[in-house]
């Protein structure tokens, strides 16, 4: 026998076991206020210029660049924006409109007051809270076409929604340049494009805001999962903890009985600003909101350990075993 | 080479690299732990290996205590105003720990899942 005989042999024994498999590449950064991994069937270079991306975007959006648009905006009252933020501002307000005000990005002036931007924490007097909720109020925001503007007192803040906002423009861009299947996670905001090459789904696990690891994992297709939760951002102030998801009718970190809220879909922008929205809303407001839409599904923890799982996604969630404490439950439409 | 001695070298050589891609790819993964600070690996950890200790690292004169207990890995002390990484605990099958002011993460080498959200 020659060794020509030999190779496909060898070639089966590898292709057998698995070793013929491609290897997802990744690459790590810290940008937009967050650890971004950026991963895909493809070369290194390819998710460097993405991680490039990221960093352009992080340019026009951050509060804290003084150059960019956003901040612009907040310190002259008006400015021309780019393609981007107008697209990032606009699908903002639509979605505060959808949410009846949950998501607020005029917010930012409270949140700031908290210390939740600079890191400074302390707990704002009522007073200081009644004071700035005046200028709170996403209809303050004027947006035509590229053209933005804030009455005196009011400024925004698009934290809430740039992730997911990216994360999908991140996607669309490494999908046009060929890479056939990848990941985009920006800080846990994560979407997951094509199909891995052997064919098996994605898995996310979904964080236990009680403790380590992941309440369970979900196992899906091409889509976006993020979460909003209360359980790491929080600072504690004479034995109360205070979390940083800020209620825009009361100025308060939301306290509705949720310690999390996991949101499915197609888009990350959406799953980004509704993750913060529901979790303002609260258990029954989210699932209403759920029933009269058919573009998202939910996992939410609740403060008494109940795992509320929206029917759509049920099947595709497995609750960890070793996490006994939670009692699962499936809500219906 | 005689006929037979060809067949038995490729059914060796087949052999040999089915045991070599099985053990690659069934070796117990999510022990090997690594430590990054921006972007560099500081420590390789087998966490199955590890005895209980401390790791301290600096970053721009601020510290971040990193303890290895009974085969976990958390973030003990650290010199930043969020904690977000104290909060995190013990790195399990979900997120990463990260300090987002002091550059570091801790992670699986190889993780369970593909990411966390």
């Amino acid at each position: 026998m020659k060794l020509c005989k030999l190779i496909p042999v060898i070639a089966a024994a590898a292709t057998l076991c698995g070793c013929g498999g491609q290897h997802m590449e990744q690459y790590q950064m810290f940008a937009m206020d967050t650890y971004v991994t950026l991963s895909g069937y493809c070369d290194r270079k390819t998710l460097e210029d993405a991680g490039e991306e990221v960093r352009r975007l992080e340019g026009l959006w951050s509060v804290n660049i003084e150059s960019s648009d956003i901040a612009r905006l907040n310190r002259d009252g008006s400015a021309e924006l780019s393609a981007e933020t107008a697209g990032l501002m606009s699908f903002t307000l639509s979605m505060s409109e959808r949410t009846g005000g949950a998501l607020d990005p005029t917010i930012y002036p409270v949140l700031r007051e908290w210390g939740f931007t600079t890191d400074e924490h302390h707990v704002p007097d009522d007073d200081t809270i009644a004071e700035l909720l005046e200028n709170v109020g996403w209809e303050k925001v004027t947006l035509d076409g590229r053209s933005a503007s804030l009455p005196v007192g009011t400024a925004v803040d698009a934290g809430a929604v740039a992730k997911g906002y990216a994360a999908d423009i991140i996607a669309e861009r490494l999908k046009s340049g060929g890479v056939t299947a990848g990941i985009v996670d920006l800080g846990g905001n994560v979407l997951t494009f094509g199909q891995k090459p052997d064919g098996s789904d994605w898995k996310v696990s979904v964080r236990d805001p009680f403790g380590d690891g992941a309440a369970g994992t979900l196992s899906v297709g091409e889509c976006s999962v993020v979460t909003s939760g209360s359980y790491e951002r929080y600072f504690e102030q004479d034995g109360v903890r205070y979390h940083h998801i800020i209620d825009p009718a009361t100025g308060r970190p939301a306290d509705t009985g949720l310690e999390s809220v996991t949101v499915i879909a197609g888009e990350s922008k959406l799953c980004d600003a509704l993750s913060t929205a529901l979790f303002v809303m609260g258990e029954d407001r989210a699932f209403d909101l759920w029933r009269e839409s058919d573009d998202f599904e939910m996992i939410m923890i609740t403060s008494d350990k109940r795992l509320l799982i929206s029917e759509g996604i049920a099947d595709r969630f497995e609750p960890d075993s070793k996490k006994k404490d939670y009692s699962a439950e499936v809500i219906r439409r | 080479m005689t006929r037979k001695k060809a067949v038995v070298t490729a059914l060796c050589t087949a052999l040999l690299l089915t045991a070599v891609c099985f053990v690659m790819l069934h070796r117990p993964h999510g022990d090997t732990v690594v430590i990054k600070q921006d972007g560099k690996v500081l420590y390789t950890l087998d966490l199955s290996k590890e005895k209980d200790r401390e790791i301290v690292v600096e970053y721009e004169g601020r510290r971040n205590v990193i303890a290895i207990e009974d085969g976990d890995i958390y973030m003990k002390q650290a010199d930043c105003p969020d904690h977000v990484c104290i909060h995190t605990g013990k790195l399990s099958g979900g997120a990463p720990i990260i300090c987002l002011p002091n550059r570091l993460v801790i992670e699986y080498a190889d993780g369970r899942n593909d990411a966390a959200g």
